[in-house]
């Protein structure tokens, strides 16, 4: 990883001990990290201005949500990726936060190493999931297959493909993506694809349903 | 909005209605007494008025009775917005107004018309003093008001027979109960009050000690972090931080999976209780409802399973374990990473008697009507599939959300 150019990074989370902390690892591991914030509102003036390739997010974020944060960053900065840090691992939050934009979620207490691969991972765009974080989303996809039927003009509920529920299903049992590759004889970035796809069916839905309510509530813009 | 802020609105909007200003229909309601009784009294006057000893004055006392009943209806209200409330002594005032109407009763209506059983000056309309006495002193003030009114009605006219004791009675009991009622809101008021600032306590302590939990998570996952680090004695401490710290924050986001009232259970909350640094459980965010004893089946099956993992895969393998709902079935997948269970070994070890803890998983899920399906290989790993019909009628759609 020498030759490539360092992750720019930046830090958010209201633990200035945890916030330095993280900041120095990684930096000490070759990452630049650019800015920290210690709330939601800032953690988004600050990324409008100095355009992270990362932005390392922790949920629980004093009297702001992280949450809300991460949908207003998507929103301005769509090349930039975001990793959920947390240590609370609110099970909901998690979920709203990787539909609002967020492709990966570790939790505080992994190693250093897992740390610095992850925000590797993040920065070339594979998404990063913990077993957690695939049992949140399929039980969330079957939530909404399972709902009862919906208005007419609802967007259709996204479905997942047998092959990606297998996938997600092998993560949350613990198997990396190596691991998967081999039992279901396919090669490990054919099963990060299929991972990636999971999240942006969950993200795309999330924001069609948001333009929906937009259209509904007479916010859009016909621009 | 968080469910704090939520509480908080919604305590707003009934602090400001009915806790901080309980009376506040009660003086509409004068007001509107008020100004009925003063058309009546006008009408009655009116249709008497050629029989009066000085026609002047009784118009003069109805003009009177008229301005001084805007002036009341006005100040009634609560006057300007923000203005202190003044409305006791507005009342006091109110008292002495009436008085002074029905104490002009001598100069302008004859004794042969109070003799007939005509009224006195002022007659019904001074009784909203009474009542306003009553909302503005409670029992006392009503019950004293309605005595200082019977006794100028007595003096006013010089005359105490049926008529004016029905009066008084009247005026007594009315006095009474308005009295009586606006003692019971006023308090009732105060209560709801004092429970509304619990309950803003209660949230706020709530907050807080969130925030002071995810301190403790987040110095606990620090620890760890460093320990394994450091390596030698420190990673011992580190490795006990992360205990606690998943502990703890099972604690916090598992509820620990108690059943509700229905004497149900959420089959997520109850096996995220069974985390630990080498057992991770996956569930979905929202509530998987079961009847309690299936839930506590499920989970003491999981757990024998989670113990069989360190019996055969020792105590350092990592284990997973993943609840999921299909359709009309639960499936609950325990993994090891372990060495896996040989081809054959499984009769081999049964035949031996040497799988116990196996058979007891089996017993537990056949006596729910599950089934058990195990998955093993070398270099695979041992999987146990737990999977259980939902046969208590819950539709998955209709799994309440957490």
């Amino acid at each position: 990883m020498a030759d490539e150019q360092a992750v720019r990074v930046m830090v958010v989370d209201d633990h200035p001990i945890w916030r330095e902390g993280v900041a120095r690892d990684l930096t000490d591991r070759g990452c630049e990290v650019v800015a920290t914030a210690p709330d939601g509102p800032a953690a988004v003036r600050i990324a409008s201005a100095v355009r992270p390739d990362v932005v390392l997010m922790d949920l629980n974020l004093g009297a702001t949500s992280g949450v809300d944060a991460i949908g207003e960053i998507m929103g301005r900065l769509p090349d930039t990726r975001i990793l959920v840090l947390s240590a609370s691992g609110e099970h909901a939050d998690v979920l709203e936060a990787v539909k609002a934009g967020a492709t990966g979620y570790l939790v505080k207490s992994a190693g250093v190493d897992e740390l610095l691969d992850a925000v590797r991972r993040t920065a070339r765009g594979v998404a990063v999931f913990t077993p957690g974080l695939a049992g949140l989303v399929l039980g969330e996809f079957r939530r909404m297959a399972d709902a009862p039927a919906r208005p007419q003009g609802e967007p259709a509920v996204p479905a997942l493909t047998e092959r990606e529920t297998e996938v997600l299903r092998l993560v949350a049992k613990g198997l990396t993506a190596k691991q998967i590759g081999e039992r279901l004889v396919v090669s490990h970035r054919t099963v990060e694809s299929h991972i990636q796809n999971t999240l942006r069916k969950l993200q795309l839905h999330n924001r069609s349903q948001l333009v929906r309510y937009a259209i509904e509530q007479g916010l859009a813009d016909d621009d | 909005m968080t469910s704090a802020e939520r509480l908080r609105s919604a305590m707003t909007r009934v602090t400001l209605d009915d806790v901080e200003h309980p009376l506040e229909p009660f003086w509409r309601g004068i007001i509107a007494y008020r100004v009925l009784t003063l058309v009546t009294v006008i009408a009655v006057t009116l249709y008497h008025l050629p029989g009066y000893t000085s026609m002047v004055g009784a118009a003069a006392v109805l003009a009177a009775m008229t301005v001084w009943t805007g002036v009341t209806s006005w100040g009634y209200l609560g006057g300007l917005p923000g203005a202190p409330d003044r409305r006791g002594r507005l009342a006091l005032a109110d008292l002495v107004a009436s008085c002074a109407a029905m104490a002009t009763t001598p100069l302008i209506v004859t004794d042969a018309a109070l003799d007939l059983g005509q009224p006195g000056m002022g007659s019904i309309w001074t009784s909203g003093s009474v009542l306003a006495c009553a909302v503005a002193y409670r029992v006392r003030g009503g019950v004293a008001a309605a005595l200082v009114i019977s006794a100028a009605l007595v003096l006013s006219k010089q005359r105490f027979g049926v008529l004016e004791l029905g009066d008084v009675e009247l005026l007594v009991l009315a006095g009474l109960t308005v009295g009586f009622a606006s003692r019971v809101l006023t308090r009732t008021a105060a209560r709801l009050r004092r429970l509304a600032a619990e309950q803003a306590a209660d949230a706020e302590r709530e907050r807080l000690t969130r925030s002071i939990h995810d301190g403790v998570l987040q110095v606990l996952a620090h620890v760890q972090r460093r320990g394994s680090e450091i390596g030698g004695g420190a990673a011992e401490l580190g490795t006990l931080a992360g205990e606690q710290e998943v502990a703890l924050r099972t604690l916090l986001t598992g509820g620990a999976g108690n059943s509700d009232a229905s004497g149900r259970r959420d089959l997520g909350a109850a096996l995220r209780t069974l985390s630990s640094p080498r057992v991770t459980v996956s569930a979905p965010a929202h509530a998987l409802e079961l009847a309690a004893p299936t839930v506590d089946e499920i989970e003491a099956a999981v757990r024998a399973a989670l113990a069989n993992v360190v019996v055969h895969a020792g105590p350092d393998a990592r284990a997973w374990v993943l609840v999921e709902e299909l359709g009309d079935a639960l499936e609950v997948s325990v993994r090891d990473d372990g060495p896996g269970i040989p081809e054959g070994r499984l009769a081999e070890a049964e035949a031996e008697g040497r799988l116990g803890v196996a058979r007891s998983i089996r017993g537990r899920v056949e006596q729910l009507g599950g089934t058990l399906t195990l998955d093993t290989g070398p270099d695979r790993g041992t999987e146990w599939v737990l999977r259980v019909a939902r046969t208590d009628g819950a539709r998955p759609g209709e799994i309440r959300r957490r």
